[in-house]
């Protein structure tokens, strides 16, 4: 029995649809297990069905996107969350401020006629059975997901930093060793370690590590490095705003 | 008074739709509603320091974050009056090439042809003409290989920074690019006949607006000869029914984009596009918006043979790896880039320690929203009573397609 695919994109910047396409032949094999019902990015074609898994990109930001996400939830027995505007809200839900005051700023009018809503993550709304963040999350992590549950195998969770990914590669410490602002130690592994391998500090695009975390220390450390306050606090909160920790 | 709405258009980036208005059996209004949500970038990286922000800008768009990347750093730049090497012009110009084949070959292969074999999708078309799906998927994994090289990763890497990379690629990497690029030419020039024979759709631009250079420039040129700063002669204005705004030039309808660069900076190409540019231009003159899809895929042959000079001449000099020491400082600049889908502008102003004080963006889709709708009142007054409804909506949508519209970047939403 070929399993039910459905893949929704609310607002964002329609990079975790496009990293499923970027699959090339290997989204072929996926193919081989499930039937896809609904993909607007890639196909015209639309059928309204019971689905077995839901994937839901993107972050809600429109009343629209609340109804599709409800769609979404109403009629799929497992529902996947990917990418970090799913699971944090990310970028656009790092903007501070009201709709209303935002919308202003913008178009010079409080009128909001197209229902704009405060930008939050899908967890906000709806139960998730699973959550993959990452501003893209890495391409084969989706395929490993919907090759487990195709075999009727609940998908790993991570729990590990990008600090392990980085030692496991020989990776130079960006923090240690050049006073880089790195939010590895703090930040969801998985994606290799890819931004310290150019060299650069992590920019936490994947939200925070569950739990073991340790922000305070984070803090303490760039603050002596030279950062200011508020440059760390907006660095914190630009993938996840509503992470309680920080 | 009646309306038919287009829910929401397929194989586009993003979420947007139309409403065509029928008034006494007459097509009198188009609107293309585009419901993408908003997303503030320019209030995101306001009081933030200039470093962190090329990053951001990066994720309005996954399909075009090069060009966003590339932008902001350029403009960046610019208020600090600083100039980079030949070397670092060289590279990010090759990024830019990569993200043209990606996006580009996105377009052609996935989203368009499936409209010329009459099939829903490219997965569909694969049963019968899987070979071409598998060409377009090799020249997308190439365009790919350039972003992650040069730019850090597939989608939203970090390596381009102001002032030069994080990290420079090896000789390998770019024998690899080279000699990829001109194995690649025979599949690009196999499609040319394909797109070449696709019936016209849409309206004609009174004006075609580009930068100066191909991929990128310090300037726009329009096609009455005038070379210009954006807000010398564009006006943006907002729409009750759409999260983008509508822009003109002079007061005038324009168009950006693939054919626009084709028929503005022809001059520039490299020796086989331009033979192809030759061969083809008495009906890219015709200037039907559908012509678009006919020139990005001349593009691309311009983008693979374009990448081996850059190539080459790197790799004649060798890669130094140096980059610019920025010293932060009170300033204006503006960085344009000719993103797959057309001209792009980033806008800053930037405080004495180097924390952006204001910021201005203008994305192509949102240059060609007007155009959308022009095209679409054209090509839905042709058809309208004359064609099945099945039929009639297929051409709506193909209409929109051939501007190739990326509508996550057109709502990213701007000061005025």
């Amino acid at each position: 029995m070929m399993l039910k695919l459905g893949v929704f994109e609310l607002t964002g910047c329609g990079g975790c649809a496009l990293n499923i396409l970027f699959l090339y032949e290997k989204l072929f094999d996926l193919l081989e297990f499930y039937e896809i019902k609904e993909f607007h990015m890639a196909s015209s074609f639309k059928e309204h069905d019971h689905l077995d898994v839901a994937v839901v990109t993107g972050s809600v930001s429109t009343q629209r996107d609340l109804d599709l996400l409800k769609y979404a939830r109403n009629h799929s027995n497992y529902l996947i969350a990917l990418g970090t505007c799913a699971t944090h809200g990310s970028v656009q839900g790092s903007v501070e401020g009201k709709i209303r005051e935002k919308l202003e700023k913008v178009y010079g009018t409080r009128a909001n006629p197209m229902k704009a809503l405060d930008s939050k993550p899908i967890t906000e709304y709806v139960a998730v059975d699973y959550a993959l963040p990452g501003c893209p999350y890495d391409k084969d992590e989706i395929y490993q997901v919907l090759m487990n549950l195709a075999k009727g195998v609940e998908p790993p969770r991570k729990d590990y930093p990008v600090c392990i990914e980085c030692k496991l590669n020989e990776y130079e410490c960006v923090l240690v060793k050049k006073g880089i602002p790195c939010l590895g130690p703090i930040t969801l592994g998985g994606c290799n370690a890819i931004c310290v391998k150019s060299g650069l500090g992590c920019i936490g695009c994947r939200g925070p590590l569950p739990k073991d975390a340790n922000p305070a220390e984070e803090f303490e450390i760039l603050k002596k490095l030279g950062y200011d306050e508020e440059y760390i606090r907006r660095k914190f909160k630009t993938f996840a705003r509503g992470e309680i920790r920080w | 008074m009646v309306s038919i709405e287009i829910e929401a258009f397929t194989r586009v980036e993003g979420n947007g739709g139309a409403e065509i208005v029928i008034e006494d059996g007459q097509v009198k209004e188009v609107k293309v509603k585009i419901f993408e949500g908003p997303r503030f970038f320019e209030l995101l990286t306001l009081g933030r320091y200039y470093y962190d922000v090329p990053d951001l800008e990066a994720r309005i768009c996954a399909i075009c974050y090069l060009s966003h990347s590339v932008a902001s750093v350029r403009g960046i730049e610019n208020a600090f009056g600083v100039k980079v090497t030949r070397e670092i012009e060289l590279l990010r110009e090759l990024a830019l090439i990569g993200e043209l084949l990606e996006s580009h070959a996105l377009h052609l292969y996935l989203l368009v042809a499936p409209d010329l074999f009459g099939y829903a999708d490219a997965i569909r078309m694969a049963s019968k003409h899987g070979e071409i799906v598998k060409e377009g998927f090799t020249i997308k994994a190439f365009g790919n290989y350039i972003r992650e090289t040069i730019g850090g990763r597939e989608i939203h890497g970090i390596n381009i920074k102001p002032g030069g990379f994080g990290r420079y690629p090896t000789v390998e990497e770019l024998e690899k690019i080279e000699k990829n690029s001109e194995a690649l030419l025979t599949f690009a020039k196999r499609i040319i006949g394909l797109f070449a024979s696709q019936k016209p759709l849409g309206a004609k631009a009174k004006y075609y607006i580009a930068t100066n250079g191909y991929l990128y420039g310090d300037k726009l040129i329009a096609s009455d000869g005038e070379s210009f700063d954006y807000f010398e002669h564009i006006e943006e204005r907002s729409l009750p029914y759409s999260f983008a705004k509508q822009s003109h030039y002079k007061g005038e309808i324009f168009m950006v984009g693939a054919l626009p660069r084709l028929i503005l900076k022809n001059n520039m190409l490299t020796p086989m596009a331009k033979r192809l540019f030759e061969e083809y231009k008495e009906q890219l003159s015709q200037g039907y918006v559908s012509l678009n899809n006919l020139a990005q895929a001349i593009e691309l042959i311009y983008a693979l043979e374009r990448a081996r000079e850059i190539v080459k001449e790197l790799l004649d000099k060798g890669i130094n790896g140096e980059n610019i020491t920025i010293e932060p400082k009170e300033g204006e600049g503006i960085g344009y880039v000719e993103a797959p889908r057309g001209a792009l502008i980033h806008h800053y102003r930037i405080d004495e320690r180097g924390n952006i004080a204001y910021s201005n963006i203008i994305t192509p889709t949102a240059f060609n929203h007007a155009m959308m709708e022009l095209s679409l009142f054209t090509e839905a007054k042709k058809r309208y009573g004359n064609t099945s409804e099945m039929e009639f909506m297929q051409k709506m949508e193909e209409t929109v397609r051939a501007f190739d519209p990326c509508i996550s970047c057109s709502v990213h939403l701007t000061f005025l």
